[in-house]
């Protein structure tokens, strides 16, 4: 039920901020932030608001909305919940567009807050206002500069976090900022009393900067308009729904009040309409990243090149769980690898490098093997200097690499600065290589 | 049966097996061969019509579980053993239900063997109607080896339910045996889908088991439940 179908853009690409409950102590949500608005560079006017202080954080700070010199097009509202309706009320008067509703105390509190949130939502209607939240941890959209949550984080990437929890949220983008890869945007959606994860998928489909959108979800708000949305999307949509059992069922209800619903008719849901289901926040973190930043092999031919023997097997263990198809080397390749492989080598799938394995003889090995497979899993074992310079970054194959201490973590930086996703374990890579094979974009090249 | 799959606990109205059947070889899947006595006597009769050996099974609005009521005698072989099992039936059902309402006994053919199969439809507060699809037994009542898709569903996904289970190698032919008729489930699943979408007073469906056979398959119990008049439809 939609009943201003204007697009989010207030929400994402203000162009000036209103922090209503604007705080000078530097513990208060409201004091943070602020200040991580200020500090992951937005351009626009920002506008603290508290009738109690004149400047916070060398802004000028302004008694109400009202008081406001110009039309902020966002406000981000830290007030107690019981003045959030009038304060609604104060920014649609005012022109607001976009409202993030941080405060808790509405339907996750009772029946009282579930009415002060009905009386919000209408407010917000009224007013044309789209709301986040309330009971939410924010907004963050490092093309924006605006971090209108916390803690400050501005690595830019391509993946859209969209998220019933604050911590999951912030824990996902907390990662990809970690590893490099960073995130497209971060929505804590709360109550979703007003914005929703069907609205976001809708808003994220269309975001120029968004190639697979990451939902940590408890229920759906609507489930019509959700499977309508993931129809609709032509980016992959993974999700991490918990609630396999009565326990975590009850629990979600209880968090979020959620209608978790039977877990076997939304694993049938996900299936039908060509969602990602992730089983963890690690998978839900790696499927993303595997989705946004490879391409879908053509088939499920999978060639394993590594330094390490162990990290082979387990790798083409899970592989083949998952239903990839490690071929044997064709005869042709094989010849020709052993003209210049040393003897000792075992010319098979898993192609064992060994320890003395070199970046050179990776880019060898795989320019003669490439072509006979659908995809390349490059496992890195040991302190390969170089290894970045193997992986193609237009075309990247899967690159897993682990035991390489400090040349491990700087030639994963530059791996992840090029765009090339890692994963730190043979598993965790086998299972995204899998979630590709079904879910993801496909590429361009060809298994010859 | 015992297990209700589909089905969560109900308010509403739950239809007589004869009407549930009735229901069902309407919506166009094949049904096991039946008739309803109200007499030991018409028991025999109805046997004798529909060929030995039978099942009689109790049929009372009042008693869902039937065979917790010795509501249920299998493979029934002769008249004077008919006589016998409709007493038994009568008996038990009054034993276990004192005072139920008795609607006769249903009389039917005994399926001859095969996988036993579970087909059924049940309403999602969030997304509606949804199909399941699952092997019988214990596969059903231990594992819990079902697959649900919403309702409408393609034959792509109907055909992806029946693979998703894990039992799903039971179905496919292995030495001396030939593969079970997947095409009949996959027609089966679709006439649900379709019943479910003209039929919305159907809160609920199990047919469970579906005997299924290398060729065709034959519902040989069902269980229909009608939303209740609280609007739920």
């Amino acid at each position: 039920m939609r009943v201003h179908p204007d697009n989010l853009s207030a929400i994402f690409t203000p162009t000036s901020v209103a922090v209503i409950g604007a705080s000078t102590s530097p513990e208060k949500l409201g004091f943070q932030i602020l200040k991580n608005i200020r500090d992951a560079g937005f351009k626009g006017p920002i506008y603290p608001v508290n009738p109690k202080a004149t400047s916070i954080l060398d802004l000028r700070c302004y008694p109400s909305i009202a008081a406001v010199d110009g039309a902020p097009e966002l406000a981000v509202i830290i007030v107690p919940a019981s003045t959030v309706p009038a304060t609604l009320a104060a920014c649609g008067a005012k022109g607001v567009k976009g409202a993030i509703v941080i405060s808790g105390g509405f339907s996750e509190s009772g029946p009282e807050g579930e009415a002060l949130q009905r009386q919000a939502l209408e407010v917000a209607r009224d007013h044309k206002i789209r709301m986040v939240g309330p009971n939410c941890q924010g907004v963050n959209n490092p093309y924006h500069g605006l971090c209108a949550s916390w803690p400050l984080l501005t690595m830019r990437g391509s993946i859209a976090v969209v998220s019933q929890s604050g911590t999951v949220a912030a824990a996902l983008m907390d990662w990809a900022a970690q590893e490099g890869i960073g995130v497209s945007a971060l929505v804590s959606m709360g109550n979703r009393a007003d914005v929703d994860e069907a609205d976001l998928i809708e808003y994220f489909d269309g975001d120029a900067q968004t190639r697979a959108m990451a939902l940590y979800i408890e229920g759906v708000k609507n489930g019509p308009r959700f499977l309508a949305a993931a129809r609709r999307a032509t980016k992959p949509i993974v999700v991490l729904k918990p609630g396999r059992t009565e326990k975590g069922r009850q629990a979600a209800e209880s968090h979020t009040k959620s209608l978790a619903g039977r877990d076997e008719i939304y694993q049938g849901a996900f299936r039908q309409f060509g969602i990602c289901r992730a089983e963890t926040l690690h998978e839900l973190y790696d499927f993303s990243k595997a989705l946004a930043y490879l391409r879908r092999p053509p088939g499920r031919k999978v060639l394993f090149v590594t330094s390490s023997g162990g990290c082979g097997v387990l790798a083409a263990d899970v592989a083949a769980g998952e239903g990839l198809d490690v071929a044997p080397l064709p005869e042709a390749v094989a010849t020709q690898l052993r003209s210049f492989l040393p003897r000792h080598f075992v010319v098979n799938n898993p192609l064992d490098l060994t320890g003395d394995a070199t970046a050179k003889l990776y880019k060898d090995v795989i320019a003669v093997a490439r072509g006979s497979f659908d995809i390349v899993t490059v496992i890195f074992g040991d302190p390969i200097i170089g290894a970045s310079e193997v992986i193609d970054r237009n075309n990247p194959e899967l690159v897993v690499f682990l035991g390489g201490a400090e040349v491990e973590r700087e030639e994963g930086r530059r791996l992840h600065a090029r765009g090339v996703p890692v994963f730190p374990t043979p598993e965790r890579g086998m299972r995204a290589l899998a979630q590709l094979a079904r879910f993801g974009k496909p590429g361009e090249r060809a298994c010859q | 049966m015992t297990l209700q799959v589909g089905l969560g606990q109900r308010e509403g109205r739950y239809l007589l097996e004869p009407e549930a059947l009735a229901l069902v070889k309407a919506a166009g899947l094949p049904v096991i061969e039946h008739r309803t006595a109200r007499s030991a006597e018409e028991a025999v009769s109805a046997a004798g019509q529909l060929g030995y050996p039978v099942a009689l099974k109790v049929v009372s609005r009042e008693i869902v579980h039937k065979s917790d009521a010795d509501g249920v005698q299998l493979d029934v072989r002769d008249a004077a053993a008919v006589s016998a099992a409709y007493r038994r039936v009568m008996d038990g059902a009054a034993r276990h239900h004192a005072g139920a309402r008795m609607d006769g006994v249903l009389v039917c053919r005994m399926a001859r063997p095969g996988v036993e199969v579970i087909l059924g439809l049940t309403r999602d507060p969030q997304f509606g109607p949804a199909l399941m699809f699952g092997l019988g037994g214990i596969f059903v009542e231990l594992y819990r080896d079902v697959a649900f898709r919403l309702v409408p569903i393609s034959e792509r996904d109907a055909t992806e339910m029946i693979r998703e289970i894990k039992g799903f190698p039971l179905l496919l032919a292995t030495r001396g045996r030939q593969a079970r008729d997947l095409a009949t489930v996959v027609r089966c699943l679709l006439t649900l889908s379709r019943l479910a979408e003209s039929r919305a007073e159907i809160d609920a469906l199990d047919l469970n088991p579906v005997i299924l056979y290398d060729e065709g398959c034959v519902v040989v119990d069902a269980k229909v439940f009608l939303a209740g008049g609280d609007g739920r439809s």
